[in-house]
């Protein structure tokens, strides 16, 4: 049985642990004190890259090598903590502010030390409200204590942070979207490049971060890179000769939801796999996993053969999924996937900020096709057509066979494929929505293509038996082409 | 420079030059919708998309492909790269507008535009000059694939000159970064979200205008309208924009100098837009010039010349006003009368009347008559002068330009004139009313000759009216407040049997003995630039659309 291996958790429950005396008993800023009395600002920055940080936001970007991309000679600089935390399935980041917000403050100290920055902008979801007040709170306390502020601890470094509520846009959790709305205009993602980093929060150079990622700093620094790296698969690239790390490391706070016996956080070395991970949150409700969503809504849906995937960065990308946020919800037998597609299409359709045109007009027609399906309106059950091909008399042209379609199923792959491709990773949108919104629709509906042909053909929401709704092995494009990842040491 | 190989096509390209301009310079065709030159690049309508190449990664060094993302060709900028950066050993970039992946690209952001489209071209104003029916005929699907029912955002009224389909609107945005960077007074803004985006206006809860759009550039926005979104309520169901034929012209609504397209038919003016010029315009113009050509098709326009029997003005022939006209100056000395020149006139207009006062009167006392000052406007990208009129600088030294002449203005201007008996005004000043010291002294004049286009103030006075032309009858030259020398173009026929104004100067000379014979604009020009001084090259050849600033 895994057990959850609690870092950035560990002193979650601590009464008053949002205090900083409590915070301060329990190791709180000894982290931050270490950084500036033993390490120049490059040397953390080297540590993180060494440690393999991965952005827990979404992305899964190597912090360190993000950081590398800020260009040193620009003043000022700017950190921009992303606490927009709104991708369905996900709700970690919500208890580091509620319960341990000094752990943040921390976090985004350290990172300012290493970074030579002066601002932070803590970018908190709108409807975070306990959130935002113990962090104010929190904040308020650090000045006090001389770790904000003029001068932090005597050293000559000025930090300061700024905390800014949201409005409720999903699109804000988008790294340039919130950077928009936190200048005071429409929450618009912004054509790249530049990069934020480049030219982020007023044309400035800017770091953006989720507060998980800054929240594994302090111990990054506390403990050293070795006891890091320890936690999680370093996989090899066999790309590459010899091949290049690809660092999974640390832990990762999953978010588990749906049904399981016990839904909750867990924070767990990353590189485990979906069944152990269902075993961790209290093993399944019901008979059967039907299908499982691995980082929030935008990803792409595991079926119940594709359990054995390890939920990390690298080997969910290499399974075309991805780990996302970590907002991981599971299915059983009784969940109809048109439904759960039309639930999730509805709230992209909803969600899309309307800036750019195939994300604009491309969303709502997508959710209006799945709905049509889930009314029962799907398009004549099936329709014939004459098929193609080389004749009898050698020539191309009609063969005589028909072939059967499902229209709308077409329709919905080309119409999500028009927004972003998701067999090439090619987009036409200005930001990754368009991916998020594809990437569900074109998988569900190919994963679990018989739930919606019989759904179409009945004229009703038909819910299949695991094993009839879910497209084989062979057929499945995603499990035909997914490569599991082998870790250095047995590359080595 | 940056050399680049754009399709098939080696070329050069300033650096910094983006892939859509860089294209348009050697026709190809790069759709777009939100790109505006004179704008910002927000790259949100996804149409430029265009194939960049470059080294692919993991691959052997040297070896490139296309990139894994098309990029919009608005926002992707080619500057010269550093040796160890050039692609296949010297080019700065390769791009790609033809391929398969750009194709389909295309088609699938034109369905998507397409998808709440009301596609009402047969009653849509912007149809023939639509970039949504010209990209998708040539880029396009021919057919939908949308079942659901589409949006129906409403119509809207947004300020005095413009009106919103909101339906036809594919939120490129353009409009609304005009007034904020253009025009700086920012009235127009998204409202709602995703595909409920309506550009609008601010408004109460109850939907009641707190701002109207009505800034002096507002009519800007129904130009940059690459659909029949924005519409302009001047000419809204006047005609068909094949129907119209197209001049390239200037304003003559102050002494910026706008470069114009006047479009008419034979009926008269339509509707005047605004002409790319780089030092002057830009790409736009004010509302003030926009409309203000109505005076050119009105109905009260003099049409016939007019003498006064009996304290009333009546219409009599050309030949009998002439008449009058050459026996009413020579009965008087040449220190008796004043020549008026206009500053609406074109620079011919005034050489020929220069000449008729310096070579048959013998006069050297000429003024200058013009519009009131009116208000400056100052734009952050745009500046609406307070002189109203398209040629001061230009009428001031050409009418000086003879030996000795002096040329009148303002206040000693109308004491010359009360003192005068017989005065020659050019007028041409559509709706300018008189002030009292004006006044006063043209009423003192014994015989006051008056050129105009419509009757007004000055008319009334008059004991001669001619009918002249306005800029829309005559070809010509304006002079700008800024050196610019610029031409306008005949578009219509001058109503009934009004005249271009310096063939009426002509005909007097005629009369009077004088030696002036041209037979078209062009020939003055070339006067111009024999004798006047720093018009050297300003002959109408060498001015063509561009214009020439004066050294």
């Amino acid at each position: 049985m895994v057990q959850e291996r609690r870092i950035l958790y560990e002193h979650l429950d601590v009464p008053d642990i949002n205090t900083f005396e409590v915070f301060k008993q329990h190791d709180g800023y000894a982290r931050f004190e270490k950084a500036i009395a033993e390490y120049q600002p490059e040397e953390i920055a080297d540590m993180v890259k060494e440690a393999g940080l991965k952005g827990r936001g979404g992305a899964g970007f190597s912090t360190g090598e993000k950081w590398s991309f800020v260009p040193r000679d620009i003043e000022p600089r700017y950190l921009c903590c992303n606490a927009d935390e709104s991708e369905p399935g996900t709700f970690s980041n919500r208890y580091v502010l509620e319960k341990n917000p000094h752990l943040l403050i921390e976090g985004i100290l350290i990172c300012c030390y290493a970074m030579g920055i002066e601002t932070t902008y803590v970018y908190i979801r709108g409807e975070f409200t306990l959130g935002k007040k113990m962090l104010d709170a929190a904040i308020k306390e650090a000045y006090e204590q001389g770790y904000l502020g003029e001068n932090v601890r005597d050293t000559g470094l000025n930090i300061n942070i700024y905390t800014h509520p949201g409005a409720g846009a999903y699109i804000c959790g988008e790294e340039t979207g919130l950077i928009e709305s936190l200048e005071g205009k429409r929450g618009q993602p912004r054509n790249k490049p530049p990069f934020p980093a480049v030219q982020g929060v007023f044309m400035k150079p800017t770091v953006v971060q989720n507060v998980e990622t800054l929240c594994n700093l302090p111990f990054i620094v506390g403990n050293g890179v070795e006891w890091y790296t320890q936690m999680g698969p370093t996989y090899g690239d066999a790309r590459f000769d010899p091949p290049k790390p690809d660092p999974n490391t640390g832990t990762k706070l999953y978010c588990i939801s749906g049904d399981v016996n016990e839904p909750g956080v867990y924070e767990l070395d990353l590189g485990l796999t979906c069944t152990e991970l269902i075993e961790v949150a209290g093993g399944l409700r019901g008979e059967e996993v039907k299908a499982v969503i691995p980082g929030g809504s935008s990803a792409p849906i595991l079926t119940h053969y594709e359990l054995d995937t390890r939920l990390d960065f690298t080997s969910l990308t290499l399974a075309k999924s991805m780990l996302g946020s970590g907002g991981i919800i599971v299915m059983n037998e009784t969940r109809n996937i048109v439904d759960c597609l039309l639930n999730i299409m509805k709230f992209y359709a909803h969600e899309s900020c309307g800036q750019c045109t195939p994300c604009r007009w491309g969303t709502p027609w997508v959710r209006d096709i799945v709905q049509r399906i889930a009314d029962g309106e799907g398009r004549q059950a099936t329709i014939t057509r004459p098929k193609f091909g080389v004749t009898e008399s050698g020539r191309w042209g009609d063969t005589g066979e028909t072939e059967e379609i499902y229209e709308d199923l077409d329709l919905l792959e080309s119409v999500a494929n028009n927004i972003a491709n998701v067999d090439t990773m090619t987009w036409n949108t200005i930001c990754v929505f368009g991916i998020a919104v594809s990437w569900p629709a074109v998988s569900y509906m190919r994963k679990f293509r018989p739930e919606f042909e019989a759904t179409i053909r009945e004229g009703e929401l038909i819910t299949l038996p695991v094993a009839e709704a879910t497209v084989p092995p062979e057929e499945n494009y995603a499990y035909q082409q997914r490569i599991i990842p082998k870790e250095m040491a047995d590359l080595e | 420079m940056a050399f680049i190989k754009l399709n098939d096509l080696e070329i050069e390209v300033e650096d910094g030059t983006n892939v859509v301009e860089a294209a348009r310079d050697h026709d190809i065709e790069v759709p777009h919708y939100c790109y505006h030159p004179g704008l910002s690049r927000p790259a949100n309508c996804r149409m430029c998309l265009v194939e960049p190449y470059g080294p692919i990664p993991g691959a052997p060094p040297g070896t490139i492909g296309p990139a894994r993302q098309l990029a919009t060709g608005c926002t992707l900028t080619v500057r010269s790269a550093p040796p160890e950066r050039k692609l296949e050993e010297k080019f700065d970039a390769i791009i790609r507008t033809d391929s398969q992946r750009v194709i389909k690209a295309r088609e699938d952001i034109l369905e998507f535009l397409l998808v709440h489209h009301p596609l009402d071209c047969p009653v849509c104003d912007q149809a023939g000059e639509c970039d949504l029916q010209d990209f998708s005929y040539r880029h396009g699907h021919d057919k939908s694939r949308y079942l659901e029912v589409k949006n129906v955002p409403p119509k809207k009224d947004l300020g005095p000159d413009v009106l919103l389909y909101s339906t036809r609107c594919i939120v490129c945005t353009r409009c609304i970064r005009f007034c904020d960077e253009v025009s700086g007074s920012g009235e127009l803004g998204l409202i709602n979200r995703g595909s409920h985006d309506e550009i609008d206006i601010p408004r109460s809860h109850e939907g009641i205008p707190i701002q109207l759009l009505d800034n002096k550039l507002a009519g800007n926005v129904v130009d940059i309208c690459p659909v029949g979104a924005l519409i302009s309520k001047d000419f809204l169901f006047k005609s068909r924009p094949w129907f119209m034929e197209k001049a390239n012209s200037v304003c003559s609504g102050c002494s910026v100098g706008c470069n114009v397209t006047v479009e008419y038919k034979a009926d008269g003016v339509y509707r005047i837009k605004p002409r790319f010029h780089e030092d002057i315009n830009q790409h736009w113009m004010c509302d003030d010039g926009r409309l203000g050509y109505h005076y050119v098709n009105s109905d009260d326009r003099l049409q016939l010349p007019l003498k006064r029997v009996e304290e009333e003005l009546v219409t009599t022939q050309w030949a009998d006003a002439l008449t009058l006209i050459s026996d009413g100056i020579s009965q008087v000395e040449a220190a008796d009368i004043v020549v008026i020149g206009s500053a609406q006139g074109t620079n011919e207009d005034n050489y020929v009347l220069q000449q008729f006062a310096h070579d048959v009167l013998n006069t050297t006392q000429l003024g200058l008559f013009g519009q009131l000052q009116g208000e400056e406007h100052k734009f952050p990208q745009f500046t609406i002068e307070a002189d109203k009129n398209p040629n001061t600088a230009g009428a001031r030294t050409i009418l000086g330009s003879a030996n000795g002449n002096v040329v009148l203005e303002g206040d000693t201007l109308w004491e010359k004139v009360a003192s005068a008996k017989v005065v020659y005004l050019v007028s041409g000043c559509p709706e300018r009313p008189l002030q009292d010291a004006e006044k006063d002294a043209l009423e003192k004049v014994d015989f006051l000759i008056v050129q105009d286009v419509l009757p007004s103030e000055v008319t009334q006075l008059a004991d001669v009216v001619l009918p002249g032309t306005t800029f829309a009858e005559k070809d010509g030259t304006f002079t700008n407040s800024t050196g610019w020398v610029q031409r306008i173009r005949k578009t219509i026929d001058p109503p009934g049997e009004a005249q271009v104004d310096w063939e009426i100067t002509q005909q007097l000379a005629k009369r009077l003995g004088g030696e002036i014979d041209y037979h078209f604009a062009g020939e003055i020009a070339i006067a111009i630039s024999e004798n006047v001084e720093g018009y050297g090259d300003a002959t109408h050849k060498n001015i063509g659309d561009a214009g020439i600033k004066l050294a």
